[in-house]
């Protein structure tokens, strides 16, 4: 039992860096365009039916599928910006129209993907050894998602804090009228913006796409989580949306084992409820007062 | 340098500015005063391009700007210090003023023009690495104004610095303007603290209700009853 829990909670903390990753992308998009990607998940989705086709129908080795796979959801990102979120930006459109244009989204996407790839699972298959220390056994393809996701991290946090375009992207997101007077173009931050949390489905979704078989819904859940994760860390808190990431990673990982997969949720969901009714800021957010 | 010709601003139906003439020398500082709502900052936040004119023309050397996005304006040559400074809260007073060279012309001169702020502003040296949120009130002022320094501007637009803040404070900047302007830059301020303004300026405009209603050198403001009795307070 005791091995079993280790376990979870070791495959619930190497869950949590993807989880942070996919967390990271929405907070970036939400702080700088100031909108709820709600379809974030499906585009990571969308990332790993890419990889599929490339690597089930085209017959790609899996590494150069995948990096295949970063502009194309880039460019997905680019797109969104372009024939969704400009439009309602520019039509000043109130958070509800903004909410139920990203919603209508996801039936877009979904449905788009039943229609190409069919409702199967679909999976890349890559024998990939389970590594064992000890008691503890451990996926090869969880590890590399695990390390691939910090070091994704941290050259994004080394991209927005070492670069003048980094730079510029925060100060878009803290005010954006003074980043205008600075000389920035917000209209090309958002794009970079989007690019980059595209580019990041498409890295996620090469992390899962080893792990998971994809089917058209498979986005939503991710979604959820990573919206509790954001919620729960504080909105626009990089830091908050890590240590967030690890606690969801973790406590679904326990729970699932404990008792089933269902329950990881609730268990998730409550966690974020009591926090939330304590700290409505997050974890690590900051407490809005004016 | 800069030349304002009938403009005509509106904010949706409501009509803020009507036929404002205006205009900045090279190395001139002008004031331009008046009460709450006059169109003050309105006309400095359509010179800078954050409103768009609906009539009116704004030359600035030789060159049309007026429509152009704000972006494209600061690449110009024209920086404003809006009011209440704007300072990007949670990035460090270092970062703040690296964003203010993010124009490629501005980049390549960074190092320079830091060692010219700092030693303008040796406080911002002492904490470079504070995140602007924690500055006093006047240290932030002091932020924007290095921050809009940090473009090499050739004209800077000053919205009320000294707004929010202490007596003492505001000594100190108007201190930093008249160095800047000592340096050889062009400014235009709007200013409530009406005296010590028309001290630093060299002309001066009267803004009543969105209209131009006087411009003169500075004497000729400090000798008029008018302003003595509503904005000067003798």
């Amino acid at each position: 039992m005791v091995e079993l829990l280790l376990n979870a909670v070791i495959n619930g903390i190497l869950l949590g860096g993807v989880l942070a990753l996919l967390a990271f992308g929405l907070n970036l998009i939400f702080g700088v365009v100031k909108i709820i990607h709600l379809a974030y998940g499906q585009c990571v989705m969308l990332g790993m039916y890419l990889i599929y086709t490339f690597v089930d129908l085209l017959g790609i080795p899996l590494i150069p599928a995948c990096l295949l796979t970063l502009p194309l959801t880039g460019a997905l990102g680019v797109a969104l910006q372009w024939l969704v979120i400009n439009p309602l930006l520019r039509a000043k459109a109130n958070p509800l129209t903004q909410l139920l244009a990203l919603a209508g989204l996801i039936i877009v996407f979904e449905n788009l993907a039943q229609v190409i790839w069919g409702a199967d699972l679909r999976g890349v298959k890559v024998p990939l050894p389970l590594i064992n220390f000890g008691p503890i056994f451990l996926r090869a393809s969880n590890l590399i998602a695990f390390f691939g996701a910090l070091l994704t991290l941290l050259s994004l946090y080394l991209f927005l804090h070492k670069t003048y375009l980094g730079l510029a992207i925060r100060s878009t997101a803290q005010n954006v009228d003074s980043a205008r007077l600075m000389g920035i173009n917000p209209g090309l931050i958002y794009y970079t913006t989007m690019a980059a949390g595209g580019i990041l489905t498409g890295i996620i979704a090469a992390f899962f796409s080893p792990i998971y078989a994809v089917h058209p819904h498979f986005g939503g859940s991710f979604t959820m989580m990573a919206f509790i994760i954001v919620v729960l860390g504080g909105m626009g808190s990089m830091l908050g949306g890590f240590i967030g990431a690890f606690i969801i990673g973790i406590v679904t990982s326990v729970t699932a084992v404990l008792t089933s997969t269902e329950m990881g949720e609730i268990v998730a969901l409550v966690i974020f409820i009591s926090v939330i009714l304590v700290r409505p800021q997050g974890l690590l957010g900051i407490k809005i007062s004016r | 340098m800069l030349e304002i010709k009938s403009l005509n601003v509106y904010y949706g139906e409501f009509q803020a500015l009507f036929e404002v003439s205006l205009r900045v020398l090279e190395g001139e500082t002008v004031i331009t005063v008046g009460p709450n709502g006059a169109g003050k900052s309105t006309l400095l936040k359509t010179i800078s391009g954050l409103f768009r004119p609906r009539s009116g023309t704004i030359t600035f050397l030789g060159k049309r700007i007026d429509g152009l996005p704000a972006h494209r304006i600061v690449e110009m040559g024209i920086a404003q210090v809006p009011e209440g400074g704007w300072l990007f809260p949670q990035l460090t007073v270092l970062e703040n003023l690296k964003v203010g060279s993010y124009l490629k012309g501005s980049r390549r001169e960074y190092a320079p023009t830091l060692k010219d702020i700092y030693r303008l502003f040796p406080i911002l040296d002492e904490r470079k690495k504070q995140v602007a949120d924690t500055l006093s009130g006047g240290e932030r002022q002091m932020l924007a104004i290095a921050r809009s320094l940090m473009s090499r501007p050739k004209l800077i637009l000053l919205d009320e610095p000294s707004s929010g803040l202490a007596p003492r404070v505001v000594s100190r900047v108007f201190e930093f303007v008249k160095q800047i302007k000592a340096t050889g830059y062009a400014i235009l301020m709007v200013e409530q603290n009406v005296r010590k303004a028309l001290h630093l300026s060299d002309r001066a405009y009267l803004m009543e209700s969105g209209r131009v209603h006087k411009e003169g050198v500075r004497q000729s403001f400090l000798d008029d009853p008018y302003i003595k009795k509503a904005y000067i307070g003798l």
